[in-house]
């Protein structure tokens, strides 16, 4: 079988064309057991392993699709509360000031309306005490003219000249400016 | 390298001088280098002669380059004899089986390492090989661990090959009274053996496929070779030649990776060496020693992958044709 092998050295170049039968079967053999045992422990353990990755690349990119699905779900949940908040937060806003506008025209009122009573307490306080000034001064004034004229006439006045004395005498003063016009 | 060498100017705007200084440092490496080879080669000339003076076992014809191709039997166990070219497939077989073993058990599912993104790259490539060029998925399945073995254990044999090891029985060298056999690169698939078998293998599956998806019928096999739609006229003449070709596939997947792996190691062997060795003139070798260097590493890079890619993609696209209808 090794035709080649025992040839003389160095005698042609023919057994570089010519095959060694020899090699051709130790190719073979080798080379079979080789696929054999790469058929059998290798290239399973490589293809699973590779699949492996693939179907974890797999579940990773559904998971992070279905994590986005629920981050966008949240987010819009989120936007739609935040919406609402602010909807509630202007419509307190808009009803504190309804409230205060509402307040602040009561207390207007209020005011004008305890401001008014009070003036008007305070015009008849003054109308009545200017009265009762009047009514003193008009009894003041009486006196007065009686002891006045006790004294010129030298004499005591009863009852009806007194009567009639005051009356003269009040006729001829003027208390229109005391009492507003009114006598 | 130069850039390490080269201190960076710390703190300038301007990045001109940066960016000059590895270019100049990589130009004076090789000015350096070739002035360095210039000056051998006058010195070479000089002081050995440019006249070659032929050794007496080139003279004689003793030594032929060839040689080193020459698969001496080492020793026979019975009737298996045993050759560097054995050793060349049993190591290529060992290498392989060695680490994908190795590697098939530390493979994590995360990538961890250069290795097993290679490993994982190799997977890839021949599952997209058979994935691409078999039809069916029973017919990938069936297939690609014969197309991936093909690919892993011929790309290793190759690659194997680059390595200079002490196989060369045929010329010996002594050291301290030792005939140790001199080094050589070697690669199995030199000897048309390698590839012959190989082919014959993948030969046989893809006319065994052929012949089974005519339904053992040798006629339709036949005619299943035939490309639809030829002129009646030119029926006999096309039939010639595709039988020609479907039996020249054998002679091309083997002649292919066995004739550029033989042309590539003598190649780097006559210019990195062998031809001053036979002129006899050592400002020869100095001459060519660039370009067996060139040679060394186009063969190692590019030839032992791309000869791997195209025998056990060619196969695979045979099994494919195989099966389909034209």
């Amino acid at each position: 079988m090794s035709v080649a092998a025992h040839t003389p050295i160095a005698a042609s170049g023919s057994f570089l064309i010519s095959p060694n039968v020899g090699l051709m079967i130790w190719v073979l053999v080798v080379f079979l057991v080789a696929a054999f045992i790469l058929w059998k422990y290798v290239f399973p353990v490589i293809g699973k392993v590779l699949d492996d990755r693939a179907a974890s690349i797999n579940s990773d990119i559904d998971s992070a699709g279905k994590l986005r699905e629920e981050a966008n779900q949240v987010l819009a949940e989120y936007q739609q509360r935040l919406a609402e908040a602010r909807q509630q937060a202007e419509e307190i806003v808009d009803r504190a000031h309804k409230a205060g506008d509402a307040h602040h025209k009561q207390v207007v009122e209020e005011t004008n309306a305890e401001r008014d009573r009070k003036l008007e307490q305070i015009r008849s306080d003054i109308d009545a005490e200017t009265q009762r000034a009047l009514d003193q001064i008009r009894s003041e004034v009486a006196k007065l003219t009686v002891q006045a004229t006790e004294k010129v006439t030298r004499k005591s006045l009863n009852d009806d000249d007194h009567r009639r004395l005051i009356d003269d005498a009040l006729n001829d003063l003027d208390f229109s400016s005391l009492s507003g016009g009114k006598r | 390298m130069s850039t390490i060498t080269a201190p960076a100017p710390s703190g300038t705007p301007n990045q001109t001088p940066e960016d000059a200084q590895p270019k100049s440092n990589a130009k004076k490496l090789l000015l350096g280098i070739g002035g360095f080879w210039l000056v051998g080669l006058i010195f070479f000339i000089a002081v050995l002669g440019f006249k070659g003076h032929k050794n007496a076992a080139v003279a004689s014809g003793a030594f032929s380059p060839t040689n080193e191709f020459k698969l001496d039997t080492w020793f026979a166990l019975g009737p298996v004899d045993f050759n560097k070219g054995v050793l060349y497939v049993l190591l290529a077989a060992a290498i392989t089986l060695g680490l994908l073993l190795y590697m098939a058990r530390r493979l994590k599912q995360r990538p961890t390492g250069r290795l097993q993104v290679a490993i994982e790259l190799f997977y890839n490539l021949t599952s997209s090989m058979t994935g691409e060029n078999l039809p069916s998925r029973q017919m990938q399945r069936k297939y690609f661990p014969l197309i991936a073995t093909l690919f892993i254990f011929i790309l290793v044999t190759n690659l194997i090959g680059y390595i200079p090891l002490p196989v060369n029985s045929v010329d010996k060298f002594t050291i301290f009274g030792a005939h140790i056999p001199s080094f050589q690169i070697f690669a199995a698939d030199t000897n048309v053996a390698f590839p012959l078998m190989l082919a014959l293998v993948m030969f046989l599956l893809f006319s065994y496929e052929r012949l089974k998806h005519n339904h053992w019928n040798p006629i339709a096999f036949l005619r299943s070779l035939m490309p639809s739609g030829a002129p009646g006229g030119l029926m006999p003449l096309i039939f010639v030649i595709e039988i020609l070709s479907y039996f020249l596939r054998l002679i091309s997947l083997t002649v292919r990776l066995w004739a550029n792996l033989l042309a590539g190691h003598m190649l780097i062997a006559f210019m990195g060496g062998e031809l001053g060795v036979l002129v006899g003139s050592p400002w020869v070798q100095w001459l060519l020693l660039p370009l067996g260097i060139v040679m060394f590493v186009f063969e190692a890079v590019l030839i032992a992958g791309l000869q791997a890619f195209i025998f056990s993609i060619l196969s695979a696209i045979y099994l494919g044709d195989a099966v389909s209808e034209h």
